[in-house]
């Protein structure tokens, strides 16, 4: 990280990259230097607790798009933005059948950005089920859940069930027609399974049927249950992909 | 033991010959700038799609007012629409159970590391793929229109034009739709007097449906000779009674309907894929057998869905896209 690394020369940019990059504040956040060298680009994955999720260097078959259709960043972009808009939402939303609704009806009347929110919030969740489901399908075609990759496999499998759940959770909040009419649907789909499934769905209503208890179990999972479960998940999905020597490659 | 040959880590997947750096690329510009790139174009089209289609926000939620279709979220449809050929545990939670179970078990039961790394890299992969989705398709739909029964409408309606009181023959009813075989189907087999099989009058003949629907299951306690009747199993805990078929008598017509056929298709239509591959010689090795099953999978649940979200009006009935009601 020595600073003679540091791009200098004559011009502004070089400037401007001195004073921002060279000072004492900066280097105390960011430890490496500016990244125009291979030593530095790798210092900055390394570094850095976000970037790390990645390997300093990958193989150059796994950076073309077609390889991965970058579909499983995907679903993890649609689930950070999902918590964004969803944190954005929470401001404004109180779960109670009383409330709900109506303060469905505010976002999309009174908040300035709230319809803006909830849309992003409706439609990204659509994307991340979509994008899970062709991820599964990217990875079973490129052959990549074959050893020693199985476990992650299973975890994967894990993080789908939860991507429904999460879904299927959140479906029952805007507390309208739609929403209390396909969890019955799907509750009594629950509730129809040998010996478990009646006290599965009593325990996920809190009732006989979809009311107040219901709106607050499914909001409670929704917003941090599930979430954490899944960023748990998530985060061994990754770290099991490093561990597993990156993604797959022909023998 | 294999199990154990399993458990120890493989040395040859983490570390990597030199030879490879050559391959290999920086993660920092190569990667992250896809990324980046990804992240900014996907942020922009939710943006604008979000600013141009509003989410469905339709009437206060109302248990008294059930909508006609009431239907599930879109990913649980396909599962929805499975529940109407099919008795509901069966159709809802059994047969999704095992979908998933087997997806988790796929790695420990193909466990070659041939073809791995790249898209369909084994022999005769895309043709097991494209024949297994058509496959799919083809059988879904077939079992859903026959299902539906609307073909005893268009063949009833033309074959009363030649006579006008042709109805479809009782003995025929399977062919009607598979519920039928329950409501409509009747036939008798002569029983000679001697052979008297329960309690009751003897009439001389066996009838379906009418003597099928109370048939007693072996060792429910309340049927057969004295020594097999005994009281209801009271002191067992309320899950283990669950469990118990105590005084249970199968509705044989019922169970054929909704258990029996639903699972024989359910089984046999893989196993003739399966068949069907390996006569013509494209599945030759476990891999193709999961390639097979797996696009069969997706397709089901893919062909499923669009039926029950598209094709699904009021009444679940059977209709055309712009028929189905919206609902507020
Ligand atoms: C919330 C859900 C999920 C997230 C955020 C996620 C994320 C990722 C990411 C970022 C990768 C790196 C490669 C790529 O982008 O394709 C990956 C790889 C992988 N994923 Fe997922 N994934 C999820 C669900 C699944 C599911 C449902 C499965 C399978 C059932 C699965 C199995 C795998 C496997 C086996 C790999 C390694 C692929 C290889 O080596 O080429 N993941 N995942």
């Amino acid at each position: 990280m020595s600073v003679t690394e540091q791009p200098r020369g004559p011009g502004i940019g070089g400037w401007l990259a001195d004073k921002l990059f060279r000072n004492y504040i900066w280097r105390s956040i960011f430890r490496s230097g500016y990244p125009n060298t291979p030593r530095n680009q790798m210092l900055v994955v390394a570094t850095n607790v976000f970037l790390h999720l990645h390997p300093t260097r990958i193989h150059k078959t796994h950076v073309r798009i077609t390889h991965t259709y970058c579909l499983g960043g995907l679903t993890f972009f649609f689930f950070l933005s999902l918590t964004v808009t969803g944190v954005m939402l929470m401001f404004y939303y109180v779960p109670s059948p009383g409330q709900a609704y109506t303060d469905l009806q505010a976002l999309e009347t009174n908040i300035r950005f709230g319809m803006l929110m909830r849309n992003l919030h409706r439609w990204m969740a659509h994307g991340m089920v979509i994008s899970v489901f062709l991820h599964m399908m990217r990875v079973f075609y490129t052959g990549a859940y074959k050893p020693p990759r199985e476990f992650n496999w299973v975890v994967g499998v894990i993080l789908l069930t939860l991507t429904l759940a999460l879904s299927f959770t959140g479906y029952l909040l805007p507390w309208d027609q739609l929403a209390i009419w396909a969890v019955t649907v799907g509750m009594n789909m629950a509730g129809t399974a040998p010996i478990l499934g009646e006290d599965t769905r009593l325990i996920l209503l809190g009732g006989l049927e979809v009311g107040d208890a219901a709106l607050i179990r499914f909001y409670t999972l929704h917003v941090i249950g599930l979430p954490l479960i899944a960023a748990i998940f998530m985060a061994v999905h990754f770290w099991r992909i490093r561990r597993d020597g990156g993604l797959a490659r022909p023998l | 033991m294999a199990v154990a040959a399993q458990a120890v880590p493989r040395a040859t997947a983490v570390t990597r010959p030199r030879k490879e750096r050559e391959q290999e690329l920086l993660v920092w510009p190569d990667l992250v700038f896809i990324e980046f790139i990804a992240a900014v174009l996907f942020t922009l089209s939710f943006l604008i799609l979000s600013a141009v289609v509003d989410a469905p926000l339709l009437n206060r939620a109302n248990l008294d007012i059930t909508p006609n279709p009431s239907k599930a979220a879109w990913y649980l449809v396909s599962l929805q629409e499975m529940l109407l050929h099919m008795h509901p545990a069966l159709g809802g939670v059994i047969a999704p159970t095992f979908a998933l179970g087997g997806l988790a078990a796929l790695p420990y039961i193909d466990r070659k590391t041939e073809g791995q790394g790249a898209w369909f890299a084994t022999p005769y992969a895309i043709r097991i793929t494209l024949f297994s989705a058509a496959f799919a398709s083809i059988f879904l739909v077939g079992l859903v229109l026959y299902d539906q029964g609307r073909h005893v409408n268009v063949i009833t309606n033309i074959a009363q034009r030649v006579d006008a009181d042709w109805e479809w023959p009782g003995k025929l009813a399977p062919f009607q739709n598979v519920r039928a075989i329950q409501t409509g189907w009747e036939w008798h087999i002569p029983v000679p007097e001697a052979a008297q099989l329960g309690p009751g009058e003897h009439d001389g003949e066996l009838n379906w449906p009418q003597d099928f629907q109370n048939v007693p299951m072996p060792f429910n306690g309340t049927s057969g000779p004295d020594w097999m009747r005994w009281g209801a199993p009271d002191f067992l805990p309320g899950w283990m009674q669950a469990m118990y078929w105590y005084d249970l008598n199968m509705n044989t017509p019922t169970f054929v309907v909704e258990q029996f056929i639903p699972v024989f298709i359910m089984v046999a239509l893989p196993f003739l894929l399966i068949y069907i591959l390996r006569r013509l010689g494209w599945v030759q090795d476990v891999r193709g057998g999961a390639i097979a099953l797996f696009t069969g999978l997706m397709t089901s649940y893919f062909v499923l869905t669009i039926i029950g979200a598209a094709f699904r009006g009021a009444g679940q009935d059977l209709v055309m896209p712009w028929d189905v009601p919206k609902i507020d």
